[in-house]
């Protein structure tokens, strides 16, 4: 887990980064506070043409049929800087009403990818039902396998591929939450069960009550 | 004044129309004029102009009487028939028994040379087809004798060993010829068949007046119909037993494709495999086939944990990595490593 702003790693449970201070708060001043409504597919720098619409939307649609719980949405737009591409990402999935996907389906459920045309950029960020699973370095696998086409300015095929490799991560994730869900839970579980550990130690050390049935039996 | 000249000619031919019957005389040679002309050699008129009477043709003198003995009454029966029938002493040759060259010509019809091209072509037909092609040779105005009956001759010489077709030609006249094939081959090719390769044939001869090169069109298109006609009996010799005259054929043919001991190798040694094989290879196909479809329809749920709210998003705080596709010299592996941007060497 790391910040979006100093991309340096953070606590499963920080409020702000520790080192940059970062927090939604940042984000919501620059990008606006207000609740952005938006469809899953917003193509605002008009990379994608009409059939290209619908070879992606068709490849969001399977994703969404194969993982019921998730959805994908795809974001293009100028951003103006690399480095405010991850602040970005984190603001609009936290702040976005996509109208096209159904109520029972959080943002947690989200995954977004956004694109930059002008910067030369893209970006995933993911909802918190898939912070257990998915791993910084599986984003950056998506990514590489739409390099190529992005650099030829096939957008529509890049994302075809970054969703080809998605399913593919998300599939095997799955099966390996299915195989040893502990493993997965441990990642996001909070560190009270440490401080439980503690206290039971601590407890043991405690001396004896002198009311206790054990203690009179004994002195008996 | 015209008027009243007119009127007097008229009166004057009515009047006296004997006189007007009286033709003019007719121009006379001065004889200087005509010397001079005669110096210069023959003119045109000559005998119509002068009044020399014409010169008598002389009759021929009529020819003399040969002195010619009257022939016998010997000499009178063995004296050859009219032209239009075959003569006597050839029958034996031609219809006496099977003839073992392809062309039968015992009158001597074509010249050397033109039987030796023939003869060489039909051998050649004969080693290429399994049906062989005799032609009897008969000048184009020679009748077969009534006694004898082409077709018990072709029945009796051509019934055993290599079907063949027989033909009647008639030398300068190939719209004579007549066409037999054997009677094994008869049942099996429609006589509209055997029409339409004779008329073919004879169309072909007679692109040429030539009687010599008539024949050699004709054999040459009669070859290729025989070969027609061998395909279409190859096919019905494999559809049903019924000629088994025919079986060597098709078997001559067929050989050209699958020699008969692989054949009997296939049909011993793979046949019985190949249900075995198949089902080899349909069980795994089944099964992959029945995995996929399983994989298409699977659905993949992950189990929802909690998680703790970070830097105050209420959805989501999984910051992915960005890539940057500006320079394609710069690759995705050199940018795997997701550092803050100070920290990113020059």
């Amino acid at each position: 887990m790391k910040c979006p702003r100093c991309v340096q790693r953070i606590h499963r449970a920080a409020a702000a980064c520790p080192h940059c201070g970062f927090s939604i708060a940042d984000a919501d001043a620059r990008f606006g506070k207000d609740e952005v409504s938006l469809r899953c597919l917003t193509d605002t720098a008009g990379l994608l043409r009409r059939g290209d619409r619908k070879r992606v939307e068709a490849w969001m649609e399977k994703i969404q049929r194969v993982f019921p719980q998730l959805f994908v949405a795809v974001y293009s737009g100028a951003l103006g800087e690399v480095a405010n591409m991850r602040q970005f990402g984190f603001w609009l999935l936290n702040r976005a009403a996509f109208d096209d996907v159904p109520p029972e389906k959080p943002n947690e459920a989200g995954i977004l990818i956004i694109i930059d045309p002008e910067s030369k950029a893209a970006g995933m960020t993911f909802g918190y039902l898939l912070d257990p699973f998915i791993e910084e370095s599986d984003t950056f696998e998506c990514l590489s396998r739409a390099h190529p086409y992005w650099l030829e300015g096939r957008y529509a095929d890049g994302l075809l591929k970054l969703f080809t490799q998605l399913e593919v991560v998300l599939r095997k994730r799955n099966r390996q939450a299915r195989r040893d869900p502990e493993r997965f839970e441990r990642k996001v579980t909070p560190p009270s069960q440490m401080g439980d550990l503690v206290k039971r130690i601590r407890e043991g050390h405690r001396h004896p009550a002198p009311d206790s049935a054990v203690t009179v039996e004994v002195e008996r | 004044m015209k008027s009243v000249l007119m009127a007097t000619l008229l009166c004057a031919t009515c009047v006296s129309p004997a006189s007007a019957r009286v033709e003019p005389p007719l121009p006379t040679w001065e004889p200087e004029e005509r010397q001079v002309l005669e110096e210069d050699g023959w003119f045109a008129g000559k005998f119509l102009l002068t009044d020399d009477p014409m010169e008598e043709e002389s009759e021929a003198p009529s020819p003399k009487q040969l002195d010619v003995e009257a022939p016998t009454a010997d000499e009178l029966a063995d004296d050859e028939p009219p032209a239009s029938v075959i003569p006597e002493k050839y029958l034996s040759a031609y219809f006496g028994e099977r003839s073992e060259e392809f062309i039968v010509d015992p009158q001597g019809l074509l010249s050397s040379k033109d039987l030796k091209d023939r003869t060489e072509f039909l051998r050649y037909h004969a080693g290429d087809s399994s049906i062989n092609l005799y032609i009897y040779l008969f000048k184009g105005d020679q009748e077969i004798p009534g006694e004898v009956r082409e077709e018990e001759i072709i029945e009796r010489f051509f019934s055993e060993g290599k079907p063949a077709a027989v033909v009647y030609y008639y030398l300068g006249a190939p719209q004579r010829s007549v066409f037999y094939l054997s009677p094994s081959l008869t049942d099996a090719v429609s006589a509209a068949e055997q029409r339409r390769a004779l008329q073919s044939s004879v169309i072909q001869a007679f692109q040429s007046a030539v009687a010599a090169d008539q024949l050699e069109a004709f054999l040459v298109q009669m070859s290729i119909r025989l070969y027609w006609m061998e395909r279409m009996l190859v096919g019905n010799v494999r559809a049903s037993d019924a000629m088994p005259v025919l079986a060597d054929a098709a078997v001559t043919r067929s050989a050209e494709t699958v020699s008969p001991p692989t054949l009997g190798i296939v049909g011993k040694f793979i046949v019985p495999w190949i249900p075995h094989a198949l089902l080899m290879v349909m069980i795994p196909a089944v099964a992959l086939g029945f995995r996929s479809w399983l994989g298409l329809r699977a659905r993949y749920h992950f189990p929802e944990f909690d998680v703790e709210i970070r830097l105050g998003g209420g959805h989501a705080a999984g910051v992915g990595a960005v890539i940057s596709f500006a320079n394609a010299a710069l690759p995705p592996a050199s940018q795997r490593d997701q550092v803050p941007d100070y920290l990113r060497r020059a």
